[in-house]
């Protein structure tokens, strides 16, 4: 299993207090993680342009931490029109983006952004942080189209990580690298995380010798809706060895 | 006189039907065949989309010359399938094609692979056969979203 390693600063002044009260690693207890999922379409029109919105909440028991995420398998119908959007018209070497983050990318390669909330179990307390999260396409990889999947934290750890996956048709693998937060203490847990592919995107076209800028052709709804609505699954994998599943449809719109 | 050239004219052309025969060719079809030496490239413009299939039309330039309407599914992986109909002069020409895309994260990725005519109208009635495909999907941009395709293949019709 591959470890992150918190870059500088690694401790801000919180965990530092934390640390301070508890100079022994915690014992920490795991109880069995379950997942839920979400989806929205923005807006929900078959055969038009819309923004995926996907999201997930990982739970353990009352009071729990759960045990770190180590990969998400997510299924989805194969005929969105992810790759015949207009996403991702150029790629982000991945060393880039691990060095600098998402900023550093071409901004055609963006295709979309969000947020992780996670929890670091420290001594008896829970620290939280919100990684914010950037979506990228990566160079190919034999045809591929590869997603980049990078998450930034800044406080009380600081890290980033890149979690490169090949869009299959209707499957995203991603292995989810172990976060070290604090000498001692446990890894990072993700706890919930929502993401936005498409929307609010700016990408740039040469003409007449001027880089103009222009809104990238969205995913693009197919006009006949699925039996039982659009369906998307996810198992996600934990650092206990245990796995969690979801499920969730987004409805057909009414009168189709 | 006239009697024995008859008689010889039928002889050979009972000759030529037997050897024709042997082959196991039909006589008839064998006069008719004509082969279509298809080198055709279109400029398409998008017109719509569903999903991981994009529609597009454009003019057909080359051997069969007219519209050509192209159905492309695209889901991410390597392999593209595309149904396409060229409407001519003379006819039209159906058929399906698979190929291979490269560089898909760049704003003009380009595919090559086959294509199997599936059917056709008026003068291409009969038509069939295999041939190449060539393109490039270009995806920047709003007015520059389109396809270009090239066949090359000798149909027989």
């Amino acid at each position: 299993m591959s470890r992150a390693r918190a870059f500088t600063p690694a401790l801000t002044l919180g965990v530092a207090l934390a640390l301070a009260l508890c100079a022994l690693r915690p014992g920490v207890a795991w109880a069995g993680q379950s997942a839920s999922i979400s989806t929205v379409f923005t807006p929900l029109r078959l055969g038009a342009p819309t923004t995926v919105s996907l999201g997930f909440q990982i739970s353990a028991g009352a009071g729990q931490v759960p045990s770190p995420l180590t990969g998400v398998d997510f299924h989805y119908p194969s005929n969105l029109g992810i790759a015949t959007s207009g996403l991702g018209v150029a790629s982000c070497p991945v060393a880039e983006l691990e060095a600098h983050g998402p900023s550093i990318c071409p901004p055609d390669s963006r295709m979309g952004s969000g947020s992780a909330f996670v929890e670091i179990p420290v001594g008896g307390e829970v620290l939280t942080e919100t990684a914010s999260i950037g979506l990228v396409a990566g160079p190919s990889e034999n045809g591929f189209v590869k997603l980049l999947v990078s998450a930034t934290g800044l406080s009380p750890v600081a890290a980033r990580i890149v979690m490169p996956s090949l869009l299959l048709a209707g499957n995203l693998k991603l292995t989810v690298p172990l976060v070290e937060s604090l000498p001692g203490a446990a890894d990072v847990s993700v706890v919930r995380v929502h993401v936005t592919l498409g929307g609010n995107l700016t990408y740039y076209e040469r003409r007449h010798g001027k880089m103009v800028p222009y809104r990238p052709k969205s995913v693009v709804l197919p006009k006949r809706c699925p039996r039982g609505g659009f369906k998307f699954s996810a198992t996600f994998s934990f650092l206990d060895g245990t796995q969690a599943e979801a499920k969730r449809t987004v409805g057909c719109p009414r009168g189709r | 006189m006239r009697f024995d050239e008859s008689i010889k004219r039928t002889t050979v052309l009972g000759l030529i039907a037997l050897a024709l025969a042997g082959m196991g060719i039909p006589p008839a079809r064998a006069a008719a065949s004509r082969v279509l030496n298809v080198r055709d490239e279109g400029h398409l413009r998008f017109i719509t989309s569903d999903g991981s299939e994009i529609i597009d039309e454009g003019p057909a330039l080359g051997t069969v010359p007219g519209k050509v309407r192209v159905y492309f599914v695209y889901n991410g992986e390597p392999t593209v399938s595309a149904r396409f109909t060229i409407y001519g002069r003379s006819g039209s020409i159906s058929g399906r094609a698979k190929a291979r895309l490269s560089n898909p994260t760049s704003p003009d990725p380009s595919f090559r692979g086959a294509f199997t005519i599936t059917a056709g109208s008026g003068r291409y009635a009969h038509i069939h056969g295999t041939g190449e495909l060539f393109g490039v999907f270009y995806r920047r941009g709003s007015d520059k979203y389109g396809l270009v395709v090239q066949t090359i293949g000798k149909l027989p019709y």
